[in-house]
């Protein structure tokens, strides 16, 4: 189970990653009582992720990696030592570069096929079976051979409950990490504070003014459309169908 | 009740000297110079050819149901703004050849292996760009858009920006630390943009030229992932995330036959706000400002007039269709499909030919 230092969004506060703990609860599904859940994160000891021993990891590995540097050689070192049946992270992390590539980069390392947005996983004749969660409230399966690496979507059960016990008696291991490799930030890049920047809505072609793009998205528009008349239920209905036919799931 | 009706948008209009390039209006009727060379007709737009290109710009989409959807129109703007003032050309990376690729602005239109299996789709999409080294990739980041683009990257050992929120051919932004601050830096060679941020190309239609497809690259089995859609219940799927929606009005009084038509059609149920505070269906199912802001492709409504807070949910919807009594209605006017006649009438209508066709 790879864990990342979350901060919360609002705050900054350290705190668990949301997704990373309804992994852990989809992994000890699978794990069941005889499996070991390991948690593994490149990086000191935070507290985000110390508090993740209290949500139903049986321990944890911290691999010597600074927060800003590449955490992947780190990571593929202390995987070489043992090598796990499966390997979960969330979809992003939330709190560094949030970007949801390094899942994709270390199963590249290790060789590992990925699926993407999990919700449920099930083991059989050493076949991963997947649901993932798609767009539009879409569900797919999707097949892998075990050893693979699963990213989970938060459409997935809800995290287990918070054990202060748990937290408190949680083993963790620090292993000094290697070399690591260059940071994931491209050169000349900067940081400055989040600005948030209006989205796209009411699509209005070409260079129109203000006021145009604003009674675009405040104003009825005429869409130009069809107009029945009082239409027999039957005509009507055989339009309304023929006009939803590709809108309709196969 | 013999005094004429007012109307002030007919009063407006006649005021208005000018619509474009800026609204006038003269309500002394003093006249005036109007700008007549703003209302010239524009020239038949010709097809830009970019025979030479300095470099080339990929723009890989994923064209779900064999058309553009707005996001992929998007990839393909953000392409664009990265094309160095008409000096690059746009390659469009897509599963099929659409047919408004040039509208769009594409310049050429690549055609990928269709392909099942996201792994081999990668490996395709990480050998042409070995092959043709364009100097910009760009990748849609929906779920599949998004998997795609880290499976490339990851093929090809590079970074990826990812979900870019502002792109300019010098920099392009994207958020990072729980969306607390932002990265800036020069537009990199693989990124990927986030639905609704970036404006599709307006300019003239580009060419378009279909090109080779890649060689197919050697598959590799132990890496492959086997994907099969699994039916959803639309029911069950949240409204703000249904694609399909169907919804009713106080023009419907049989509201078990209209949920039974959602079930024979596979829509997800709405309902206007007048139905839930009278209980008819529940408050989850209601749509509008107070309700759910839907991000359907399709909306049909059953007996519901259209008051602007109603709208307003429907603000994103591409295709509506509205059966209404009232011609005049605001949901009418809104509509691609309308049906002048009573819901209630057209309801029953529907069941039995989707009962007959089952």
């Amino acid at each position: 189970m790879l864990l990342s230092a979350g901060r919360h969004p609002a705050t900054g506060e350290p705190c668990p990653v949301p997704v990373e703990l309804q992994a852990i609860a989809l992994a000890r599904r699978i794990a069941g009582a005889s499996g070991v859940v390991e948690g593994l994160h490149a990086g000191g000891r935070d507290d985000a992720v110390l508090d993740v021993l209290g949500h139903g990891i049986d321990g944890l590995t911290l691999v010597g990696a600074g927060a800003a540097d590449d955490p992947l050689g780190a990571l593929v070192a202390v995987l070489e030592g043992r090598m796990p049946d499966l390997i979960l992270a969330g979809r992003r992390g939330r709190g560094g570069a949030d970007g949801g590539l390094l899942p994709y980069r270390l199963a590249r390392a290790l060789g590992w096929p990925i699926v993407a947005d999990a919700i449920s996983i099930g083991l059989t004749d050493g076949e991963f079976t997947v649901t993932q969660a798609l767009p539009r409230g879409g569900r797919r399966a999707a097949t892998v051979r075990r050893a693979a690496v699963i990213t989970v979507h938060p459409a997935a059960p809800a995290a287990l409950p918070y054990v202060h016990r748990a937290r408190l008696a949680g083993r963790v291991n620090e292993v000094a990490g290697p070399a690591l490799m260059p940071a994931v930030m491209p050169e000349g890049a900067e940081i400055r504070p989040y600005r948030a920047r209006p989205k796209l809505i009411g699509d209005v072609g070409g260079d129109v003014s203000a006021e145009a793009r604003l009674q675009a998205v405040s104003e009825t528009r005429d869409a130009g459309g069809r107009v029945l008349v009082r239409p027999a239920p039957d005509e009507a209905a055989a339009a309304i169908l023929d006009f939803v036919a590709r809108f309709r799931p196969r | 009740m013999s005094a004429k009706r007012r109307d002030p948008r007919t009063e407006r209009a006649a005021v208005v000297v000018t619509e474009a390039p800026r609204r006038r209006i003269d309500r002394m009727h003093r006249g005036g110079v109007i700008a007549q060379d703003a209302v010239v007709a524009k020239a038949a737009a010709a097809v830009v050819t970019i025979a030479e290109p300095a470099y080339l710009v990929f723009a890989v989409v994923e064209m779900a149901g064999g058309m553009l959807s707005r996001h992929d129109r998007q990839v393909l703007g953000a392409a664009r703004l990265l094309d160095g003032g008409g000096r690059a050309a746009v390659v469009l990376l897509a599963p099929s050849l659409p047919e408004d690729a040039g509208a769009a602005g594409a310049d050429r239109v690549m055609m990928l292996p269709e392909r099942d299996d996201p792994a081999a789709l990668a490996a395709a999409v990480a050998a042409v760009i070995g092959a043709h080294r364009p100097r910009h990739v760009v990748f849609a980041e929906s779920a599949d858009g998004g998997d795609l683009a880290r499976r490339v990257a990851a093929l090809r050992d590079e970074t990826l920006f990812d979900a870019v929120e502002s792109l300019s051919a010098r920099q392009a932004i994207r958020p990072a630390a729980a969306g607390r601050v932002e990265w800036r830096a020069a537009p990199p060679h693989l990124l990927s943009i986030a639905a609704d941020r970036i404006a599709p190309w307006r300019g003239p239609a580009h060419a378009a030229e279909p090109v080779d497809p890649p060689g197919d690259p050697a598959r590799d089995v132990a890496m492959a992932v086997r994907l099969s859609p699994l039916p959803v219940e639309a029911a069950n799927v949240r409204l703000d995330e249904a694609g399909f929606v169907i919804a009713a009005g106080n023009g419907v009084a049989d509201f078990a036959g209209f949920l039974d038509l959602a079930r024979a059609l596979g829509a997800t149920p709405g309902a206007s706000r007048v139905v839930c505070d009278a209980g008819a269906l529940p408050r989850e199912m209601q749509v509008g400002a107070s309700g759910t802001v839907l991000n359907a492709d399709c909306y049909v409504a059953f007996g519901i007039s259209g008051a602007p807070q109603h709208l307003q949910g429907i603000g994103t919807v591409e295709h509506v269709v509205a059966v209404n009594t009232d011609l005049h209605a605001a949901m009418i006017a809104r509509a691609d499909l309308a049906v002048v006649a009573d819901a209630q009438a057209v309801l029953p209508a529907l069941l039995a030919r989707l009962e007959a066709e089952a």
